[in-house]
């Protein structure tokens, strides 16, 4: 908005001249000077169409800026389906590996009469087992793919926050004391009911509680905080005492496919999954960290229900 | 409140008696099974609205039952129970479409509000259904 105001306000700018010369002819004229009226009225004129040629090229230099923005958008998105697919490839990639390394090594030990050793059946199983696990490691990848792709219309349901978080933190708290990992809960009384979609609520808070433990891995402290900001909105805040992200990877700490963890640890979907759940509750998801110092998660959520759009 | 129904499901036979007693005398209507195969085969011959779902069970585990449950009726609300929190299985319950956690040994008046929780959503859903099929 601040952009427009000030748009045609220098729309204006340029026609002052035009006007002041105007009034200067309309005074000469008035005291009898017609010559230097002529002048001025003739000034007015010129600088009248100079204004209005000048603000004619803003206008068209402002619609070039806006398709250019476009443009950029537009690119900034396929440059993210690239990086997506590089993600969905390189992460198909290496069970794919593995289950041919597997049906190689199996067609090894049927060959001649391989399959008379007497570890041949183990070994057989072993290499079965090994690819009915990746195949569920590519399954598990593709069904949450399908997830971030489909367009889930949420559910709106009243919800008590406090009530929602404390229940996802009791979920994570027991297998968290035993790596001494306290959860510090500071939640505010009085917080209005929020109108929202708890499953899917639950799923993000319980995913940022889980991304928290890994972060400390041993030793530290999980404070989970909720209070009431401005714009009726809430203001949920998870903090941990982990490592810590590294500023370069902060901008990407959202993409899909985008993980530190190593392979077959993680799919990293999961905070590209929490950060489109807030999009769709109508709220914002951000991060703050740094090395060393831990990383706080921060979720902005409408206390009304509003239509976000993804 | 509307009639609804209920499922509980879970292999703890002590637990599974006490729950349904305690939710009967609330007037839920409540059954009670023992395993997921049994809770999968129930759910073709009868209607219900709500599950509760215990994680850790012999056979088909919590999580593949909510799978085969949400593929065949994606419209049932499923409250997961579990004893000993493991974080994996939590992360994976509400990403197949639990609608939430209870952790045992349930507080029956927190599973009662979720079990309404879970039933006015499921009663959410069939209305936006509804208004889908008649635009």
């Amino acid at each position: 908005m601040p952009n427009e105001s000030r748009y045609t306000i220098h729309e204006l700018y340029p026609y002052a001249a035009s006007v002041l010369t105007a009034g200067l002819a309309i005074a000469l004229c008035l005291s009898k000077e017609i010559i230097w009226a002529a002048v001025a009225l003739v000034l007015a004129v010129t600088s009248f169409l100079a204004a209005r040629r000048l603000t004619r090229e803003i206008k068209k230099a402002n619609e070039q800026k806006c398709h250019l923005d476009q443009q950029l958008i537009q690119s900034q998105k396929l440059a993210a389906i690239g990086e997506l697919s590089s993600g969905i490839a390189h992460e198909i990639n290496n069970p794919l590996a593995i289950i041919g390394q597997e049906t190689e090594w199996m067609k090894q030990i049927m060959k001649g009469d391989g399959l008379q050793a007497p570890d041949a059946p183990d070994e057989l199983r072993d290499s079965l087992r090994e690819i009915v696990s990746q195949v569920d490691r590519c399954k598990e990848i593709t069904h949450k793919l399908l997830d971030f792709a489909r367009k889930k219309e949420p559910l709106i349901q009243g919800a008590d926050v406090n009530k929602l978080i404390e229940d996802m933190a009791r979920l994570v708290e027991k297998e968290a004391s035993q790596k001494n990992i306290k959860l510090v809960r500071n939640y505010q009384k009085d917080l209005p009911r929020v109108q929202t979609d708890p499953p899917l609520l639950r799923q993000v808070v319980l995913n940022l509680l889980n991304n928290a433990a890994y972060a400390i891995g041993k030793d530290g402290d999980i404070s989970i905080s909720t209070r009431q900001s401005a714009n009726n909105s809430v203001e949920l805040v998870f903090s941990d005492t982990g490592s810590g992200i590294p500023k370069e990877h902060l901008d990407k700490i959202f993409d899909p496919f985008f993980t530190t963890k190593p392979p077959g640890k993680g799919t990293g979907l999961g905070l590209s999954i929490s950060h489109s759940i807030i999009v769709k509750l109508g709220g914002r998801i951000t991060v703050a960290s740094e090395v060393g110092c831990g990383a706080t998660f921060t979720i902005h959520l409408p206390v009304e229900a509003s239509k976000g759009e993804v | 409140m509307k009639e609804f129904r209920v499922l509980i499901v879970d292999d703890e036979l002590d637990f599974l008696e006490t729950i349904v007693k305690r939710l009967k005398r609330r007037q839920v209507d409540a059954t009670g099974i023992d395993s997921g195969i049994k809770a999968l085969e129930l759910l073709e011959k009868e209607h219900f609205d709500v599950v509760i779902l215990d994680v850790r069970m012999p056979g088909l585990d919590g999580i593949e039952t909510l799978k085969e449950m949400k593929k065949k009726r994606p419209l049932l609300e499923v409250i997961m129970l579990t004893g000993h929190a493991s974080v994996e299985s939590g992360v994976q319950g509400m990403q197949y479409g639990a609608f939430d956690y209870v952790m045992k040994p349930a507080d029956i008046n927190d599973l009662l509000e979720k079990i309404k929780a879970a039933h006015e959503r499921k009663a959410l859903h069939e209305e936006k259904v509804r208004e889908t099929k008649m635009i």
